[in-house]
């Protein structure tokens, strides 16, 4: 366990605000960051974050970007990264996108097999990178099923694995679709990248998420999906592999409590909670919730008042 | 009935003497999909049932989960199959979300979201409940452009889910932002079926997908109105005044026809000509034993043959 944790968050109370800064980042040696509603919200960089990873960088620390959004493929995360002015490569950047594919080649999915993407099309590229053959996402998008007397919808007996992500273009087609794979193909898998209920997709206000597009897969087929994404373990298992790190030596950052903390904790990181996104104090606070990450802090550009201490508190 | 129900825990028996369970009931309660039709396909012996149910005096209703239509639209449905059947005598989940807002008092300024067809917007209109939604948002679009806002109804109080054919991204925020950011807003689902025969050929996700999506956006568990959820069959009992003792269910689908006549002490009878096959019935994972079941309704044919019931120590 973290050596934060002698200074977390007691055992039943909630977690404290984050005053220490140093003491928290000479304790890891990597952080790993939420994206939406902590790196942005939609395309708009939330304040403070380029001097802010500028900073941990110049502290010698490892910085990786893990995001549920599955939208995208790391490549292309890697360009809004970049238009947004912040230096970040694709290999830093673990997208559920990636981590589907990447499950999929975890376990030897057959060549002779497909998958049905309900999703856009990070998880097509990310696919098609692992050299996994796909059908589905955005092509079916304008399919209409209007259930004429006698009407039949065919499907291809060699999808293997169904994925799940968030998908604007959603339509009964692709639930029909996705749902004979499900029930009728021996042995298929039902993949979902995330379960996450709302997310800030544009600015302006949050958004029903991947977790409504796994719900309604999970109401026709009676099934529960394998969840590649957080809070799922697969991606720190994944980085913590490729970088050759251990997780007590990780601090997971993010605004969502069902997602990003418990990640981080289920993986035995240290854990902060940004309130730039999903989650509101009160919400932190409310009896009803049994997630207490180790701080909390407004928004990440906060760290930056480790960089005025010049010795340690 | 006592005599003739199977334990708890015992297997269902195939029924044998269906005279002997017409006599032990006054009314008989049939699902549609996959009992009365697939689709718009009339199952095999049908109306010869019905008629000989009739002249025995039983009473008939008939309850569907399907909220595409509403007890209007199932009442001309019937008559195009060639089924003598009133409206009164129909009760869909449609009706049942209708009747269900009617006895809380909706108020009558509030409205109501619908994500489903126009059997939901039917019966809300007849019962004099605004509405908003339904298929007139199945052709809108979410881009999620940067800085999009979606503004949504502050006087929806309640967001009614059933099976959509034309479901779209903008409906499930447009559900989403009512039920988490309008004060008290009731989620509402008129099922959980999974899947259904909506047409003859194949099994189709049910209104348990669009239910789903929900739950899946809000992390809400709706109120639901349609089987097993025993609203319905207390508003058959109360309007007709029946004891459920009384009733014989007639069912394809354990989770929900079955599971509705168990819950409120029915005898019950499961049809294999819907989405129930003998082995999932017999699968040790199934943990739902209708009392009796049968291939088809038309199995009841054999009591018109007999005068008298027959004296069997076997059911």
């Amino acid at each position: 366990m973290n050596c934060c944790a002698q200074v977390g968050a007691e055992a039943g109370g909630s977690a404290p605000f984050l005053t220490d800064h140093t003491t928290l980042i000479d304790s890891v040696e990597t952080f790993i960051f939420d994206c939406d509603g902590v790196i942005w919200k939609g395309d708009s960089l939330i304040d403070g974050v380029p001097e802010t990873l500028d900073m941990l960088r110049s502290m010698g620390k490892r910085l990786v970007f893990v995001t549920n959004n599955s939208t995208k493929s790391r490549k292309q995360y890697g360009k809004k990264f970049e238009s947004l002015g912040l230096s970040v490569s694709a290999e830093e950047i673990f997208a559920s996108s990636f981590a589907a594919a990447a499950y999929l080649k975890s376990m030897k999915f057959p060549t002779d097999k497909k998958v049905y993407i309900i999703g856009e099309a990070g998880i097509q590229l990310e696919l098609k990178q692992a050299g996994i053959n796909y059908i589905g996402g955005p092509e079916d998008g304008d399919k209409r099923i209007d259930l004429t007397p006698g009407q039949l919808m065919e499907h291809d007996h060699d999808v293997g694995a169904v994925v799940v992500g968030f998908d604007r273009y959603l339509n009964y087609y692709k639930l029909q679709y996705a749902t004979l794979c499900i029930r009728e193909n021996p042995g298929c898998m039902f993949i979902a990248t995330n379960c996450d209920a709302v997310i800030h997709l544009t600015d302006a206000q949050e958004w029903a998420g991947g977790g409504s597009m796994v719900g309604a897969i999970k109401g026709s087929t009676k099934k529960e999906p394998l969840v590649v994404g957080k809070p799922s373990t697969f991606m720190m298992d994944c980085l913590a592999s490729e970088f050759n790190i251990k997780t007590s030596q990780i601090c997971m950052v993010g605004d969502r409590l069902d997602t990003d903390i418990l990640f981080g904790q289920n993986g035995g990181c240290a854990t902060l909670l940004v309130l730039s996104g999903v989650t509101t104090l009160e919400t932190l606070q409310s009896s009803e919730n049994k997630i207490q990450p180790d701080f909390y802090t407004n928004k990440i550009s906060d760290l930056l008042a480790a960089k005025k201490v010049t010795t340690n508190a | 009935m006592a005599q003739f129900r199977s334990e708890a825990t015992a297997s269902a028996s195939l029924l044998t003497n269906p005279a002997k369970l017409i006599d032990s009931v006054e009314t008989f309660l049939f699902d549609c999909d996959g009992v009365i039709w697939r689709g718009d396909v009339l199952i095999d012996g049908v109306p010869e049932t019905v008629e000989m149910l009739r002249s025995k005096g039983k009473r008939l209703i008939f309850v569907t989960n399907n909220s595409t239509k509403s007890r209007k639209q199932y009442g001309k449905k019937f008559e195009m199959l060639g089924l003598d059947v009133t409206e009164e005598e129909i009760f869909s989940s449609s009706f049942a979300a209708a009747a269900y807002l009617m006895s809380i008092n909706f108020p009558s300024h509030k409205k109501v979201y619908v994500v489903g067809e126009s059997g939901i917007q039917l019966e809300l209109k007849q019962a004099g409940i605004n509405y908003l939604g339904g298929p007139e948002d199945g052709d809108k679009r979410i881009d999620l452009s940067p800085g999009q806002l979606m503004q949504h109804d502050p006087d929806v109080a309640a967001v009614v889910v059933g099976f959509d054919r034309y479901i779209n991204y903008y409906k499930l925020q447009y559900a989403t932002l009512c039920i988490r950011e309008n004060p008290g807003c009731m989620f509402i689902a008129t099922n959980c079926d999974s899947v259904a025969h909506f047409t003859e050929c194949q099994e189709w996700a049910g209104g348990g997908c669009m239910v789903g999506a929900i739950k899946g956006s809000t992390q809400r568990e709706p109120l639901v109105v349609g089987k097993p959820s025993t609203f319905m069959m207390d508003h058959v009992t109360s309007k007709f005044n029946i004891k459920t003792s009384q009733i014989c269910m007639v069912g394809d689908r354990l989770d929900t026809d079955i599971l509705f006549g168990q819950n409120e002490g029915c005898a019950t009878l499961l049809v294999l000509s819907g989405v129930t096959t003998l082995e999932t019935l017999q699968s040790a994972d199934n943990k739902i034993q209708p009392h009796y079941y049968t291939p088809t309704i038309s199995e009841l044919l054999a009591a018109k043959d007999l005068a008298n019931g027959l004296h069997s120590s076997l059911l």
